[in-house]
């Protein structure tokens, strides 16, 4: 880690409108929970509110967040002032993923936690269970997604693209996607922690090793790709 | 030929007119230049105009969407259906995440990059009014749009006179599916827009807008059916106001068959769910025309 | 003390060739990396800072290659052409995130000495966003500097930048080479080159075509004849007219038809040819220089 590089990551993804939205989600995510908590008696809303936010709000900050630290400065070239530095390119590459792993820790995944105890506060563990995995797939979708910032200019859209049309639209249609879906990974560390969360069905170690498996991959395929960033002329 | 001595005057410099002259011939109008433009913009919509690259993803995403289409034209003719598995007017809701990412992703192609590389003051160097090019840019993406909406609807329609399904009842749905496209087309295109052109980061443009877009909807169906569950669907009701999604399923619940968790259930709300889809793309339309404004002024 | 050494390094991007077999030694002193838009001067600064991969030979700081290797940026402070986005932060803020960056005992005295050194101490304050190119141009040098490294590669340092301030980065530079650094920057003026570095290196399209004095080429150019093959309807007749003229130093007939023509004056040889030519009613089928790179360095480097 370098606490340089920590910084400027920070000041690139809270600074600037890119940190409203990013604050923006989780608030509105628990903002619903309240209201519908408030509105209803029973469990109810639970699994719909609970659903948005583990299939929707996380992988969105993940991807907000993962982008915004490495993102606009590949994008504009101004990565070079960075990498003209005698830093390893993987201490780079962990920098920049420890803020977005934060960021997606505190706005993505304890969203959930709250989410749960709001929802059904008799439920502590239910809630801890969502919180968990979400935190586990946040950690696998933050590496997948700096991963891909690090490689094409695109990585907002193909992110997208992953989470939306591959886990969310082929998800529900075939249901051997679940074994290279993240989101199934986190939900299925969830199901193992209360027995209220639905599990997919990929067994727990499969879950856990893939998911930690796609993260230090990713992880050391950003640093990789650092090392070996080309400087091209203006378009 | 005059005095020919004037040329080359003795004991004084001379700079002489070469001739070079500014264009005085006719001019096209802001009309014209406003058609070249909406012309240009949908073509680079679909990265037509533009780098291989640009084309891939807009043509995966209307490959994608068509991919359906195609598959129940091939069921109805190896199974032979009397009735097409889906309604026109669904298509639309049910590949809804496909048209937020080409609505999403395509929009900063037109709003933003003019914007953010300041060649926004070359278009505005011509006889063009910032409104005039604000038009423009949203007419391209609205056409764009409702070029993705409408093709699924027409291969289904074609699927339909294929298989001799009656023809004025495909008609008239068809009709009222390509009509309810247009009012979503018209509001998509208005956020999508408006927040292109105030992000003038490609990337985090289509992030907000597929945030705003798939949140905003999925906060709506959560609350619709716990409203339906808890039997309160006016809750739902109201609540299906607040999207774009929502309130063209409420509409589609209204105009056709299909059937949604809790549709409008009343004429004012009927005409309340049309007003509110209609004043959203207004304002949207409004909130790009001033943005533009101010963007010339400064 | 450091030489960046370039072993017949080639870069090409599909079938593009940027920079063609280029060899040459970057040593202690200014050098001018001169050469016309598109002749792979930035390809080449990349190559030299390692963010570039060489699609074929070496680039070499010191022995070590440059290419993926970090440690090479102890030594090298590089200014790319590329602005600064990092709008945001006040100009002492960025140069001091780079003092950091490279670990420096002293980040906060080595930034101040930076910021001395371009005159950017007074307006340090004021964030980036507010800088005028200059003043940007100035805080990139810093930044590049802040490290006190022996090698400089600037891209194109003194584009935009206004008269006064070009002086001043002028200086600058020349101060550097003067205290033993190894200082190269690229331009494609002439006349800037001039004014700070002896020691050039030509490039034209992507070929390495001259190197060393400025002056000395120059002298090279015009001393040394330039080789030219005639093809014409009347060899022999082209040949006695031509060996009459002054700015002809040698003429012979090539086996298989041509006349080969050494000529000493390349300016009035061209406007002399034509003229022989008609008045001895030959026609000219072919001309063509037979030392093509020198022949491009030379309209360059005379104005052509």
């Amino acid at each position: 880690m370098n606490t340089t590089i920590l910084r400027l990551s920070a000041q690139a993804l809270l600074g600037r409108r890119r940190g409203v939205v990013l604050v923006l989600i989780p608030a509105v995510l628990v903002v619903l929970a309240v209201v519908v908590s408030i509105l209803t008696d029973d469990e109810i809303g639970y699994e719909s509110v609970a659903n948005l936010g583990f299939t929707l709000a996380l992988p969105l900050v993940a991807l907000l967040a993962a982008t915004a630290v490495l993102g606009p400065e590949v994008d504009d070239g101004s990565i070079v002032y960075l990498l003209s530095k005698p830093v390893s390119r993987h201490v780079i590459a962990r920098s920049k993923y420890a803020v977005a792993w934060a960021a997606t820790m505190v706005l993505g995944a304890l969203p959930l936690l709250v989410v749960g105890l709001v929802l059904d506060a008799s439920e502590p563990r239910q809630a801890l269970a969502w919180g968990l995995g979400a935190a586990v797939a946040g950690t696998a979708y933050t590496a997948l997604f700096l991963g891909l910032a690090a490689v094409t200019r695109h990585a907002v859209v193909i992110g997208l693209l992953f989470v939306l049309i591959w886990e969310g639209v082929l998800g529900t249609a075939f249901a051997g996607v679940r074994w290279a879906a993240i989101g199934g990974w986190g939900r299925e560390v969830a199901g193992e922690i209360s027995p209220l969360v639905p599990v997919v069905g990929t067994g727990l170690t499969y879950a856990v090793v893939a998911a930690a498996f796609v993260s230090v991959g990713s992880l050391w395929f950003t640093g990789d790709r650092l090392r070996s960033f080309t400087l091209r002329g203006d378009e | 030929m005059a005095d020919p001595s004037v040329a080359t005057p003795e004991g004084r410099s001379v700079i002489h007119d070469l001739g070079y002259r500014p264009y005085t011939g006719p001019r096209l109008g802001s009309g014209p230049i406003a058609r070249a433009l909406v012309g240009t913009g949908f073509r680079n919509t679909f990265g037509l105009g533009r780098s291989g690259r640009s084309k891939v993803l807009p043509f995966l995403l209307l490959g994608l969407n068509l991919l359906p289409a195609f598959i129940v034209g091939g069921v109805m003719v190896l199974v032979g259906l009397d009735e097409l598995p889906i309604a026109f007017a669904e298509y639309a809701s049910t590949t809804q995440v496909l048209l937020g990412i080409f609505v999403a992703s395509q929009a900063p192609v037109l709003f933003s990059r003019d914007l953010r590389h300041g060649t926004i003051s070359l278009y505005l160097a011509r006889p063009l009014r910032s409104d005039t090019y604000a038009l423009a840019r949203w007419s391209s993406l609205l056409g764009a749009t409702l070029l993705f909406l409408v093709l699924p609807v027409l291969v289904l329609y074609t699927v339909a006179l294929l298989g001799e399904m009656d023809v004025s009842d495909q008609t008239a749905d068809a009709a009222v599916a390509i009509g309810l496209a247009a009012l979503l087309a018209l509001s998509l295109t208005g956020v999508a827009g408006l927040i292109a052109s105030w992000s003038t980061r490609r990337g985090f443009a289509v992030a907000a807008t597929i945030a705003l877009l798939l949140i905003g909807n999925g906060i709506v169906t959560a609350i619709q059916e716990i409203a339906r569950e808890e039997g309160q669907p006016q809750v739902g009701e109201v609540a299906g106001l607040f999207s774009p999604y929502s309130l063209y399923r409420g509409l589609m619940a209204s105009w056709t068959d299909v059937e949604t968790a809790t549709p409008p259930t009343s004429t004012a709300m009927e005409v309340t769910y049309l007003v509110v889809f209609l004043a959203l793309s207004a304002a949207c339309l409004g909130g790009l025309v001033w943005r533009y404004r101010r963007v010339a002024t400064a | 003390m450091s030489v960046l050494t370039l072993d017949t390094a080639s870069r090409w991007y599909g079938n593009v060739v940027a920079v063609n077999g280029i060899s040459m030694s970057v040593r202690p002193g200014v050098t001018g990396l001169l050469g016309p838009n598109g002749a792979g001067k930035t390809t080449l600064i990349a190559l030299m800072a390692g963010f570039l991969a060489p699609s074929a030979g070496t680039v070499t700081l010191d022995g070590e290659p440059v290419w993926r290797h970090t440690d090479a940026y102890r030594t090298i402070g590089l200014v790319p052409e590329r602005e600064l986005s990092f709008g945001y932060l006040t100009g002492r803020q960025f140069v001091r995130a780079n003092a950091e960056l490279h670990g420096l005992v002293e980040p906060g005295a080595s930034t101040e000495r930076a910021l001395a050194t371009v005159e950017m101490v007074e307006p340090a304050e004021r964030r980036i966003g507010t800088y005028s190119k200059g003043m940007r141009q100035r805080v990139k040098l810093a930044s590049a500097l802040v490290h006190d490294p022996a090698v400089l590669l600037l891209d194109e340092p003194f584009n935009g930048v206004d008269p006064r301030q070009r002086l001043h980065l002028m200086t600058l530079l020349r101060q550097m080479g003067v205290e033993g650094r190894t200082v190269l920057f690229s331009s494609h003026i002439l006349e800037e080159v001039e004014q700070v570095a002896r020691q050039i290196e030509v490039v034209v399209s992507g070929r390495h075509a001259a190197s060393g004095d400025f002056g000395q080429i120059r002298r090279l150019m015009t001393d040394r004849p330039v080789q030219y093959v005639v093809v014409c309807d009347d060899d022999r007749g082209l040949a006695g007219a031509l060996i009459a003229e002054p700015s002809v130093v040698a003429v012979s007939l090539r086996r298989g038809g041509g006349v080969e023509v050494s000529v000493s004056d390349f300016g009035s040889f061209a406007v002399r040819l034509p003229v022989v030519a008609r008045g001895h009613g030959i026609r000219i089928l072919e001309l063509t220089p037979t030392d093509e790179s020198l022949e491009s360095v030379f309209a360059y480097l005379v104005g052509g």
